[in-house]
């Protein structure tokens, strides 16, 4: 795996944005709920730091593709979080992603089962 | 929308991290962990913070860098797109950019650049000033200066200088050369170190001491062969031994404001000159290096205090006071209303110019809204749209810069071969500065006019936008205003230029109507002098010149020959005069007037009128009784109510003190220049009263110039060491006089020329637009039996409501700014109705011409296509 921060940013930022989106399909979050989520559903597989979800929570954000608003939410709605939620650009934006990712998966599961049986 | 909100967000970050870190912290403390453990789980489940927010930095300058990298290829490629709209706008704004960048550079050198000498704000000049009059710029006394330089303790160094001709002798041809004849110590005033050699002594501007010369570059190279041992050498100097102590390096220049066309070919002391000694003779100009420390204003008040000294000791130092101002601003000061006026004109057309691209921007954002539309549908905020068309707009205003810094170039090589002889102009460059100064106005040109498109451009009612179809996109009402505002006030500009143009050509035209006094058709002036030390008798200088006169007179070609040594615009000899029985007026201190010394017909030379009496003949010698011709001006003067005829005169200027008799009266001649009014002038015969130097006027059958060489001939045959130099037409002569005058005009009016090729480019692209918008409307006219004429009158309303817009703006503009024009103006005031008048028909008229294509075309709009175009 790629050691030196920037390597790593980018790898994960760029899989990582997509989950995300993803994720914010389903309705508006914020960044605990988001890693929380992804947490659960990948039943801890997918080791991420949370903090690491911020970097790319913020790129989408600068895309476009997500937009951010502050709400109080919680017990007597005395804290604040701040919520993300898909923007149509966001929503055309996964669907190209998950085609790329589609065609790569595809391209891989090619060489590695393929190259078996040649 | 935010713009800059770094701030912001890097407080919202911390703000959003301790949200997620207290909800995790939360969560652990629920599953049965004390509060500081849940902290600290929590942080570790976080990672580490400083290196998130690190990153999320990192990211959002990545992004920024991207987007801008977006806007820039988004910008090329739409400018590219539309290569019509990209070249005209391009063109204009490298018009706008180009001119301004050059005429800053001539502002900028002529005005601001420091002389050419080390620490040169350190230099002042003194000048001697009319104490009751306070009027100054009187040049100074040689003695005068001694006196200064013995007792003044605020300067370092002090200097007089004096411009003088000399004659080279020796080699095959003896040469006249442009002199400087200057006290000890002008280089340590302008600090500057000689190429070979040495430069004076201290106590080489006394007699005994002071033959000797030191070279310019120029005169080094071209005379001596640019040879190394020339110092040491000796040369003929006005038929003397003088000694070569030193040569110039190459880019010295003094004075500063010489034109290129004049340069000084030697420096030396003031041996040459007799009125060294004379303190009533007021011929040199001094400069001066003030102490570190001391200000013009502690020197000024040393100069006062020392002035009033000298003036309690010298009968002539009575009536003078001295006033101590800093060189730089003196130098080409009198140029300064006109550059500054130019500037302004060109700001002007520069303003027009960005209002005509702002406009094509407007039209263009037209165009583009249904694209805008989209993108702010798909997310784009109103802040990123904005920055992408002004990102846009600062790329076309760079296409324009570099386009005119390509013109500035051009077009300033051309000004200085045109350009009169304006101070420093051999210093105009395109220095950084310059460079400075035009990516500035590039990109503040950019700017200003990208920035109401892109604000106009970026807000849009999507819905609304989105729902229409193309072309019948009718432009928002707030939008068509302002285009009609811009050209509004393009053609208020452009009056405003054209009638300062306008006013600058009348003025022009007036100077060139003034008779001036004399006929300078087919006239060949030349000046001749005569080296103190081969003549010393007056006579034989009389007599030189008689002899002289009489050869030039037998040259086939010539009508007649005169001389004088003070001749209008080329020479004079102005000084005190006293009249028989003249009573001076109160605040009057003494009777001044020009006393030129002429040959017989030279009169009949010049084309001078005589009105009364006789002129001079070769009669009115020294043996003869003294005469004296006056003109109108000083019979007016100083006679007012009697008849000057026999009237007695004296001139007081160190030759002869007789009384002489008044035998004539001639017309007046305008000596300074056809502006300048007529001075007084009383006329002595030169056999009466000789001087060394004289303005040949050669009256001529044929072409002046023709006649060049057989009069430098006579003259050698006269005496082969004298050199004629100076030669010109008086045609010349006077027209050299204005100009300067002529330049500004022309420059003014080219300025003005632009501005309203650019407004009616502007109007132009105004009414075809709103034709092109109005085409179902008039389709619909013409089908309900319009008339063609009707049409047109619809589409000429338009232009006729902006014209008379911009024609009332620009009258009012004009009352306002003409003002400053006044310096400039002669026999015009900067009211001038007349001239108002002509300049808005003149508008009104290529307004209606520009919009009369579009007009046309309208007419021609076939009803069955206009109603089809839904």
């Amino acid at each position: 795996m790629a050691s030196s921060p920037a390597e790593r940013i980018e790898l994960l930022q760029g899989t990582l944005g997509m989950l995300i989106l993803r994720t914010l399909q389903f309705g508006p979050a914020h960044g605990h709920q988001i890693a929380k989520h992804l947490q659960r559903t990948t039943e801890d597989i997918l080791q991420i730091e949370h903090g690491s979800l911020y970097p790319a929570l913020h790129r989408l954000e600068r895309k476009g593709w997500i937009a951010a608003k502050w709400e109080s939410a919680g017990k007597d709605l005395k804290r604040e979080f701040k919520y993300y939620r898909l923007t149509p650009a966001g929503k055309k934006q996964l669907v190209t992603e998950e085609s790329k990712w589609k065609q790569l998966t595809r391209a891989i599961s090619r060489v590695m089962w393929s190259a078996e049986e040649g | 929308m935010r713009w800059w909100p770094r701030k912001n967000r890097e407080e919202d970050l911390e703000r959003e991290l301790r949200s997620h870190l207290d909800s995790e912290a939360a969560e652990q403390e629920a599953s049965g962990l004390s509060e500081e453990e849940a902290r600290y789980a929590a942080q570790r489940e976080f990672g580490n913070t400083t290196v998130v927010k690190e990153d999320v930095r990192q990211m959002w300058a990545w992004t920024s860098v991207e987007q801008f990298g977006q806007d820039l290829s988004y910008g090329l490629r739409s400018l590219a797109k539309n290569p019509g709209f990209t070249t005209v706008a391009g063109l204009t704004l490298a018009l706008g950019i180009g001119a301004n960048t050059a005429v800053f550079s001539v502002v900028d050198t002529v005005l601001f650049r420091p002389l050419p000498y080390p620490q040169s704000e350190r230099l002042v000049q003194m000048w001697s000033t009319n104490a009751n009059t306070n009027r100054w710029g009187i040049w100074t006394a040689y003695p005068r200066f001694d006196d200064w330089r013995r007792l003044a303790t605020a300067f370092e160094e002090m200097a007089a200088v004096r411009f003088w001709v000399v004659n080279l002798g020796g080699g095959d041809h003896p040469e006249a050369l442009n002199a400087v004849v200057t006290s000890s110590r002008l280089f340590q005033v302008l600090r500057v170190e000689p190429m070979l050699g040495r430069t004076f002594l201290a106590e080489e501007d006394q007699p005994g001491h002071d033959h000797v010369i030191i070279l310019s570059h120029g005169l080094w190279g071209r005379r001596f062969g640019s040879d190394s041992a020339v110092v040491g050498r000796t040369v003929s100097i006005d038929r003397q031994s003088y000694t070569v102590i030193g040569v110039m390096p190459p880019g010295f220049r003094f004075p500063p404001d010489l034109s290129p066309a004049q340069s000084i070919d030697a420096w030396l002391p003031p041996s040459p000159d007799p009125s060294r000694n004379e303190r009533g003779s007021n011929n040199y100009y001094v400069i001066a290096r003030l102490m570190p420390g001391i200000t013009a204003a502690h020197a000024q008040a040393e100069m006062d205090s020392i002035n009033h000294g000298l003036a309690e000791k010298h009968s002539e130092d009575r009536d003078l006071g001295v006033k101590v101002a800093v060189w730089q601003q003196q130098v080409g000061s009198d140029v300064h209303p006109a550059l500054q006026i130019l500037w302004g004109a060109i700001s002007l057309v520069l303003l027009i110019a960005c209002a005509n691209v702002a406009n094509l921007l407007l039209a263009r954002g037209t165009a583009r809204q249904r694209e805008v539309a989209l993108r702010q549908a798909l997310g784009a905020g109103r802040a990123r749209l904005t920055r992408q068309w002004l990102t846009e707009s600062v790329i076309l205003a760079l296409f324009g810069g570099i386009v005119g810094l390509a013109l500035a170039y051009l077009g300033l090589e051309i000004f200085i071969r045109l350009a009169p002889d304006i101070p420093r102009l051999n210093e105009i460059t395109m220095d950084a500065h310059v460079l400075i100064f035009s990516a500035a106005l590039t990109l503040g040109t950019g700017l200003l006019f990208g920035i109401m498109p892109a604000l106009y451009s970026s807000r849009t009612d999507s819905q609304g936008s989105l729902k229409e179809s193309g072309s019948r996109l009718t432009a928002s009402s707030g939008r068509a205003r302002v285009r009609s505002v811009l050209v509004t006030t393009e053609l208020a500009l452009a009056l405003m230029l054209l009638t300062g143009a306008c006013l600058l050509l009348r003025s022009f035209v007036n100077v060139q109507r003034v008779d001036p006094g004399f006929n300078a058709q087919n006239l060949l002036t030349a000046f001749v002098m005569l080296p103190p030390s081969k003549y010393p008798e007056p006579r034989s200088q009389a007599a030189f010149f008689h002899q002289l006169m009489e050869r030039i007179a037998l040259i086939p070609g010539v009508e007649c020959a005169g001389g004088a040594d003070s001749a209008p615009m080329l020479s004079n000899d102005a000084g005190p005069v006293s009249i028989e029985g003249y009573v001076a007026r109160p605040g009057e201190k003494e009777i001044q007037a020009e006393r030129p010394k002429i040959t017989p017909d030279y009169f009949r030379a010049m084309g001078i009128r005589l009105l009364r009496g006789r002129p001079f003949t070769w009669a009115d010698n020294e043996n003869s009784p003294p005469v004296a011709i006056i003109d109108e001006a000083a019979a007016r003067q100083y006679w007012p109510n009697t008849d000057p005829m026999r009237k007695r005169v004296r001139l007081e200027d160190g030759g002869p003190p007789v009384w002489r008799q008044v035998i004539g009266v001639v017309r007046n001649v305008r000596q300074d220049g056809l502006i300048e009014a007529a001075r007084p002038e009383v006329y002595a015969p030169l056999q009466q009263s000789p001087v060394p130097y004289l303005v040949l006027a050669v009256r001529t059958r044929v072409e002046p110039a023709a006649l060049t060489r057989a009069i430098r001939h006579a003259v050698m045959v006269a005496d082969k060491d004298e050199p004629l130099f100076h030669i010109q037409t008086m045609q010349q002569v006077v027209s050299d006089s204005v100009a300067t005058r002529r330049f500004q005009m022309g420059l003014l009016a080219l300025f003005a020329s632009l501005a309203l090729m650019l407004a009616a480019v502007g109007i132009y692209g105004l009414v075809s637009y709103s034709v092109s918008q109005r085409t179902h409307e008039i389709g619909i006219r013409i089908a309900l039996g319009a008339k063609r004429e009707h049409v047109l009158r619809l589409v000429l309303r338009q232009t006729l409501r902006l014209a008379a817009g911009g024609v009332v703006l620009g009258i009012g503009g004009a009352l306002i700014l003409t003002r400053f024009l006044s310096s400039l103006l002669f026999g015009v005031s900067p009211n001038d109705p007349l001239t108002f008048v002509a300049v808005s028909m003149l508008l009104a008229g290529v307004a209606t011409a520009a919009s009369f294509i579009p007009a046309w075309r309208a007419t021609r709009v076939d009803p069955m296509v206009a109603l089809r175009y839904e």
